[in-house]
């Protein structure tokens, strides 16, 4: 197979139609009211907002806009405003900085400095308002988790990839831009560096140490179980970049499934207890 | 068909349904698809759904097939008769005058989404029901991915060979190829039957269809969506189809041969 850029191009009315199709199913059989979702400004969440929209109608979706002082950024405020017009979605603004702070002050270790720590409680913040907005209105919690960075664990766990369904999740990022320029969602935004914004000017490319348009070849290639040597030679980089990808693919699969339990009884929860997801 | 998972009884109420509209449209076979009674995505509630065969669900059937006066194939999980938890992945046939017979899937996909083998022990007889509507072979979903199946079921005589299937939608490109392959070399008609709906993310194609033995598409279902179509099957068709590329004159049974030996020694 030749790895080319080519091999991430997508049916994009079909792409679209089967993600529509799933979201509204989804709503509808979990006798839903509709569906929340956060709105951080970004392409992913912009994306699936749409997505929801065109799914269940907009007047059915919550786009939670969750600023902190930190990493306030106006510009994400306009974008996500822009993306709410549009497509027509209810939105509401919550400044989680007292809530946050409120962590800061009452964790006996916290430690100002350590970035990562006191990024993952703004995530995790920022589901707790996204899933009590759910029960409160018998929505779902649509996230926006995309395949790149799921593979990569480029995430916080219980945090921004918490959700009920995840509808962009078998899309590559690259993938995501497309279809985001298929649904109508301004190239400017299709363009914008992602970032988690756990802190300021924190950029996903950056910390990732990759391209995407590289990233989502590589991890596309052990999508289709080519091996490290074949990738490298197709893309024309060096094999310590794809082993370095591997391993960190590999070695997050605890964020991907339930909390490991030590096998003692017959059948166990999350591991051979396999029931189907939901009977409607 | 859509089917509701773990619902029985739903799903025969919907069997009833759709062959009270087929027999009111002239069908004399009415074919549901893979694993319809209790839909295709049940991991460990299978044992609780598999029934013997025949057996209640099946009674059902038959009943609805004496009402109706027309033939009925569905698909079903089948508990063995002789053990407590040996479950097959089977197709039913039945008609006007009861049951007919019943074809227990060969081969169970056990890679990518699917689970099968966990579940299923896999069937070893491959027939052709001899019926008042014609020679009538039955096999399920992957097993159309195996040349041998189809052959064998034409061998033994069925004019018109029938697939039940629960494929998901990334494979739709596969059965579409697979399903013309098969009639065209085998020189019979073949209709596939397969599932809509979404169940745990998968999203079942549907798209069923009757291939003619030249290969040609006679009618096709809608892609996605729970739809009945309708296809009249004349079995002299076959025979101008078969002087024209006599694949089966041209068998050459000593390649089988090697063919076994090779498999048993990959």
């Amino acid at each position: 197979m030749k790895l080319t850029p080519s091999v991430l191009e997508l049916d994009l009315p079909d792409v679209e139609k089967r993600i529509k199709r799933f979201i509204k199913e989804y709503v509808e059989n979990a006798r839903a009211d509709g569906i929340v979702l956060g709105l951080s400004g970004g392409i992913d969440s912009g994306t699936v907002a749409a997505m929801s929209s065109l799914s269940v109608g907009g007047s059915r979706v919550t786009g939670l806009m969750l600023p902190e002082k930190e990493t306030y950024n106006s510009k994400d405020i306009d974008d996500a405003k822009f993306v709410a017009k549009k497509f027509g979605l209810k939105t509401k603004v919550c400044n989680i900085t007292p809530v946050l702070e409120g962590f800061y002050n009452t964790i006996p270790i916290f430690d100002q400095a350590d970035k990562l720590c006191k990024g993952n409680i703004k995530a995790r913040t920022r589901m707790i308002y996204l899933y009590y907005y759910a029960n409160k209105l018998n929505k779902i919690v649509c996230g926006s988790s995309d395949k790149s960075e799921t593979m990569m664990g480029y995430f916080t766990k219980w945090g921004d990839v918490a959700a009920d369904i995840s509808p962009l999740m078998d899309l590559y990022k690259t993938q995501v831009r497309k279809l985001a320029d298929h649904i109508g969602i301004p190239s400017e935004l299709v363009a914008k560096p992602s970032t988690p914004a756990l802190w300021p000017n924190q950029l996903a490319e950056t910390e990732l140490g990759i391209k995407y348009e590289t990233l989502d070849l590589i991890l596309y290639g052990f999508e289709k179980f080519m091996t490290t040597k074949e990738i490298a030679q197709q893309i024309s980089v060096k094999k310590s970049l794809v082993e370095k990808v591997k391993n960190r693919w590999l070695s997050v699969e605890h964020k991907r499934r339930l909390p490991l339990a030590p096998k003692v009884e017959y059948r166990t929860v999350g591991t051979d207890f396999r029931l189907p997801r939901h009977i409607y | 068909m859509s089917s509701k998972r773990e619902n029985k009884k739903a799903n025969l109420q919907k069997i009833e349904e759709f062959t009270i509209k087929a027999k009111e449209q002239g069908a004399d076979l009415v074919i549901f698809p893979e694993l319809s009674l209790t839909g295709y995505v049940l991991h460990d509630q299978v044992y609780e759904l598999a029934e013997v065969i025949p057996g209640p669900s099946t009674e059902r059937v038959e009943q609805l097939a004496k009402k109706t006066g027309i033939h009925i194939i569905f698909g079903m999980p089948e508990l063995s008769e002789k053990t407590k938890a040996t479950i097959f992945n089977t197709a039913v046939f039945v008609g006007p005058k009861g049951f007919i017979g019943k074809f227990r899937k060969m081969y169970l996909p056990t890679h990518s989404v699917f689970e099968e083998k966990r579940y299923f022990r896999p069937g070893y007889q491959i027939t052709a029901f001899k019926t008042a509507i014609g020679n009538i072979g039955l096999f399920i979903c992957y097993d159309i991915f195996f040349p041998e199946v189809c052959r064998l079921t034409r061998l033994k005589g069925a004019e018109l060979m029938v697939c039940i299937s629960a494929s998901p939608a990334v494979r739709r490109g596969y059965f579409e190829i697979l399903t013309a392959s098969r009639a065209l070399e085998n020189t019979a008609f073949l209709a596939y039957v397969n599932l809509v709906g979404i169940e745990d993310g998968l999203q079942f194609w549907g798209g069923s269809r009757v291939v003619s033995p030249t290969g040609d598409l006679l009618v096709k279902a809608k892609y996605d969506e729970e739809d009945l179509v309708i296809c009249e099957v004349d079995y002299s068709d076959m025979r101008p189809a078969e002087t024209f590329i006599p694949m089966l004159r041209d068998l050459r049974p000593e390649l089988f041969d090697e063919l076994k030996k090779h498999s048993e020694t990959l």
